[in-house]
């Protein structure tokens, strides 16, 4: 190829301007804004003051704490679930193999307040329907939103219905990339269709599901919309207060920049840990 | 029937036996979403169990309307997924297309710091970009800063770079040779090309623009500035509101994407999977 | 029309040169064919003289003009891909046109420019239809036509026919000589099929890892090669070698021993320098230059390991020790696998090479 300097700087330029400015200089400008004093004007520089602050504060470790559980027990089950639809999706025996798509795929584009909207609707405690379906089978009517583990419950299926149709998509993808002679080589040396899954289809597409993970990670980490509608702003009583919506009172309410930004560094190091994870569960054997 | 075609067809039975319940617990909130949309409030706070629509949707979305200017924060999000899509289409694939197809000093370093910062969560960039764009630049409530900072997004050029170096670099030397202009193989040869890439690459910038809430909850919290998603967001949670009118909204919100998802399914696919089918 | 210069041409991709400084005259109407094996520089060579690919050394020059920061487009050259490079998503007029119309070429002039290269190509009545909806001659007629309708001083074509099966690829070739006839325009062209070389060129250039080996004449190269790699590679079936060592020099000839087969020796008459006594040398003899017993001056026992019978002729396969024997005979069934017979070698007939490749004369 021809070095073309002023051509290449030409298409690239509008958009690294938007780039530098939106996206750059504030990586940089919410680490400096951590380290400094921002409740008084002018702002001035103290290093102990919001880091200092969050290593103290329970508000913290209670937000770190929720976003860590759902984190743990959400992510494994939605990708197992992704995984599951994706290859029963991918089976040739399904009929009507559209519908069933777009029952798992039609989630990705509701958005986030609609869903909320609905969810709080169908869990409220009198008149919600899925109290009136538990109690006409017989079953105890649950306060959804009194109780910490049902409200945390609800989020955890909330985010679930919504994404696992999306990681389904991407594991389809990695499905069908993945040749048809291999099972049918396993299929002539005998081994079981459950076998190939366990020994061809995961390990093929572990990339995949590892790719999906990070995805997930990383998305439930900021978790806000949800708690903030769903279980009204983290309730009850903090109970499901994530580190997104810590990091939304700290900064837009309060108005306490040096600390949400503090709080979304902490974000920030898990994502790097996260990637960097990735990173090695996904390098090329030597 | 041999036992062959016969275990065949039981695990065929039990596989939808399997998955169409799933499917049905899958569908059950948008179909709820549809039928609470249709139900006057005395109706949705009803101790029966209502699973048909009723015909109520016009008196929801009035009521919806007397709660907040609803139709007006639709318009908004319209104008401002449409521009903002076109504007980031335009942008992610000049950019993407010059990663792609140019030799150029600096480009290990560019191609490092995009992919370098993708996994960044948005979190971080949050608060500088609300303080730079509501205290800086005075533009809160403004088109400008719903459409203009969201633009960042490196996903896109990634995607289109992708595209784009895809293609047979001979097309490109062959336009080259014979004369034409830099930016014209851009428009009239390479872009015509990518167009499946860029209908799918379209959908999903447009989704998400229109589903957008965090940003726009900060930055445009005007009533009269307000997105669609934010206007219903302030309901949910008020004491006297109409919760079928919330609910005519997200049908509001969410009927057209869906339709777009049907229609174009293939692209909206193509669009998602891309990201990790490198 | 104008001729091509190279001089000192170097290519580095990094660190790495992959040209080593080529000087190549061609001059004004000369069709000259770039031939050698994959990975040897010949298409990033044209891709320079193309200016798809900077020059990180060196000089090229263009009808006397030095081209090095020249945009391609004002080089005055055309060029015919491998892919063929057709917009996919235009038709085969736009296809044409698509240069001329892209800078503004007056209309009247576009259209003229475009029948006339239809017209050449016999391709009048595609000009509607769309790249997918052609086979690969036509496709392949439609790329040169592209590259005539820019009246270009050059022509660069980068291995056109590799795409083609054998039957087309010969027809095309037959068409691309033709259309040298008619235009008289400078053609350079790369390969790695040494039959097209021999068959489109005024002149081969034979190019190994970035080295220009020899250049000359399709017949100049396969009677007087400079070094045992174009030897090798001018010729089908290719030159038979086989290992030898010098027993005897004077009066201008050495004699040779041929060290698998039983130690026959023959004389062969050299006028430039003699080698040592004592050396290791390789004897290069073309499978149709063998002759019958006793009718040469070296006979060589051999077994055939396999026939292959053309039809036209007869091509017998032979191991020998470490060596493979091709042997080209009249066309005749009676050789068969496992037939033993004697062929012969004429001193006149064979080239003898060093220990290193290089030529003895």
């Amino acid at each position: 190829m021809r070095t073309r300097n002023a051509t290449a700087y030409r298409f690239l330029t509008p958009y690294l301007l938007i780039f530098a400015i939106f996206w750059i200089w504030p990586i940089i400008s919410s680490f400096m804004i951590s380290f400094q004093a921002t409740r008084t004007v002018p702002w001035r520089f103290a290093p102990a003051f919001n880091w200092g602050r969050l290593i103290g504060d329970p508000a913290f470790y209670n937000a770190l704490e929720n976003t860590l559980l759902i984190l743990v027990i959400q992510v494994p089950v939605m990708i197992a679930l992704a995984i599951m639809m994706a290859v029963l999706l991918n089976s040739p025996m399904l009929k009507a193999r559209g519908l069933y798509r777009f029952a798992f795929f039609a989630p990705v584009v509701v958005g986030e307040v609609a869903y909320s909207a609905v969810f709080r609707l169908m869990f409220s405690l009198d008149f919600g329907i899925v109290n009136k379906l538990l109690a006409s089978v017989g079953l105890a009517k649950i306060d959804w939103f009194s109780n910490v583990t049902p409200a945390m419950a609800v989020i955890m299926i909330a985010v679930t219905w919504r994404w696992a149709g999306y990681n389904a998509i991407i594991l389809l993808a990695g499905l069908q990339s993945i040749p048809d002679d291999v099972y049918e080589a396993a299929t002539l040396d005998r081994v079981s269709k459950l076998k190939q899954f366990f020994h061809i289809t995961l390990p093929l597409l572990k990339p995949v599901i590892v790719f999906c993970a990070v995805l997930s990670i990383i998305g439930t980490m900021q978790l806000f919309t949800e708690p903030f509608l769903i279980t009204e702003r983290g309730g009850p009583g903090g109970g499901t207060e994530t580190l997104g919506l810590l990091l939304y009172r700290q900064g837009f309410r309060s108005l306490n920049f040096g600390y949400a930004s503090a709080i979304a560094y902490t974000m920030a190091g898990l994502a790097i840990a996260i990637t960097l994870v990735q990173l090695w569960l996904t390098r090329e054997p030597k | 029937m041999s036992s062959l075609s016969r275990s065949r067809l039981g695990r065929g039975i039990l596989l939808h036996l399997f998955l169409t319940p799933l499917a049905l617990i899958w569908l059950f909130p948008l179909w709820m979403m549809v039928v609470f949309s249709t139900m006057p409030d005395n109706g949705i706070f009803s101790p029966g169990i209502e699973l048909l629509p009723h015909d109520g949707f016009l008196d929801n979305f009035n009521n919806l309307q007397r709660d907040t200017n609803f139709v007006g924060a639709i318009g908004i999000s319209v104008c401002v997924a449409v521009t903002y899509t076109v504007l980031s289409v335009l942008l992610t694939s000049m950019a993407g297309w010059a990663l792609a197809r140019y030799e150029f000093h600096g480009k290990g370093i560019v191609v490092a710091i995009i992919l370098g910062t993708i996994t960044l969560p948005y979190a971080v960039v949050l608060i500088p970009q609300f303080i730079m764009v509501a205290r800086d630049f005075q533009l809160a409530n403004t088109w400008i800063a719903l459409i203009v900072p969201p633009l960042f997004n490196s996903l896109g050029v990634l995607f289109m770079r992708q595209a784009f170096s895809m293609m047979p670099a001979e097309l490109f030397d062959a336009a080259r040779v014979e004369g034409v202009k830099e930016w014209r193989i851009f428009l009239f040869v390479a872009l015509p090309l990518a167009r499946s890439m860029l209908a799918a690459l379209a959908i999903i910038l447009f989704l998400a623009s229109w589903n957008n809430y965090l940003w726009p909850l900060l930055i445009n919290s005007q009533p009269g500035a307000m997105t669609a998603p934010v206007a219903l967001g302030t309901l949910i949670g008020l004491t006297k509101v109409s919760w079928g009118g919330i609910m005519a909204g997200a049908v509001m919100l969410t009927l057209p994407m869906l339709v777009v998802f049907v229609l174009l399914q293939r692209h909206f696919i193509a669009g998602i999977a891309a990201g990790a089918v490198k | 029309m104008a001729a091509v210069t190279l001089t000192n041409v170097v290519k580095r991709f990094g660190v790495l040169e992959v040209v080593h400084g080529a000087n190549i005259d061609i001059a004004d109407g000369e069709f000259v064919v770039f031939v050698g094996p994959s990975g040897c520089g010949k298409s990033t060579l044209l891709r320079m003289v193309a200016g798809l690919e900077d020059i990180s050394g060196g000089e090229i020059a263009i009808g006397g003009k030095l081209v090095n920061d020249v945009e391609p487009a004002d080089r005055g050259i055309a060029m015919v891909f491998q892919s063929y490079a057709l917009y996919p998503h235009m038709t085969v007029e736009q296809n044409l046109s698509f240069g001329l119309r892209m800078n503004g070429n007056p209309k009247a002039d576009t259209e003229r420019r475009v029948s006339r290269a239809a017209e050449i190509l016999r391709i009048d009545e595609l000009m509607q239809r769309r790249p997918k909806q052609l086979s690969g001659g036509q496709r392949q007629r439609v790329a040169i036509g592209r590259a005539i309708v820019r009246e270009p001083q050059v022509f660069l074509f980068d291995e056109p026919l590799s795409n083609l099966d054998a039957e087309l690829r010969v027809q095309m070739r037959v068409e691309i000589s033709r259309l040298h006839k008619e235009l008289g325009t400078t053609m350079i062209y790369v390969t790695h099929d040494q039959t097209e070389a021999m068959t489109l060129a005024d002149r081969i250039v034979v190019l190994k890892a970035g080295n220009v080996e020899q250049i000359g004449a399709p017949l100049d190269l396969y009677d007087d090669p400079v070094n045992r790699f174009v030897a090798g590679f001018i010729g089908s079936p290719k030159m038979n070698f086989l290992g030898a060592k010098v027993v005897e020099t004077s009066n201008s000839a050495a004699t040779i021993e041929l060290v698998n087969h039983g130690g026959a020796r023959l004389r062969k008459p050299l006028c430039e320098s003699l080698p040592t006594v004592g050396a290791e040398v390789v004897l290069g003899v073309r499978p149709e230059h063998f002759c019958e017993k006793g009718e040469g001056d070296c006979d060589i026992a051999i077994k055939a390991d396999v026939a292959e019978h053309l039809g036209s002729v007869s091509y017998v396969y032979a191991n020998a020790g470490p060596e493979e024997l091709i042997i080209e005979r009249e066309a005749s069934r009676q050789r068969a696998s496992g037939d033993h017979f004697t062929v012969s070698i004429k001193a006149e007939r064979c080239l003898l090479f060093d220990k290193a490749g290089a030529r003895i004369r």
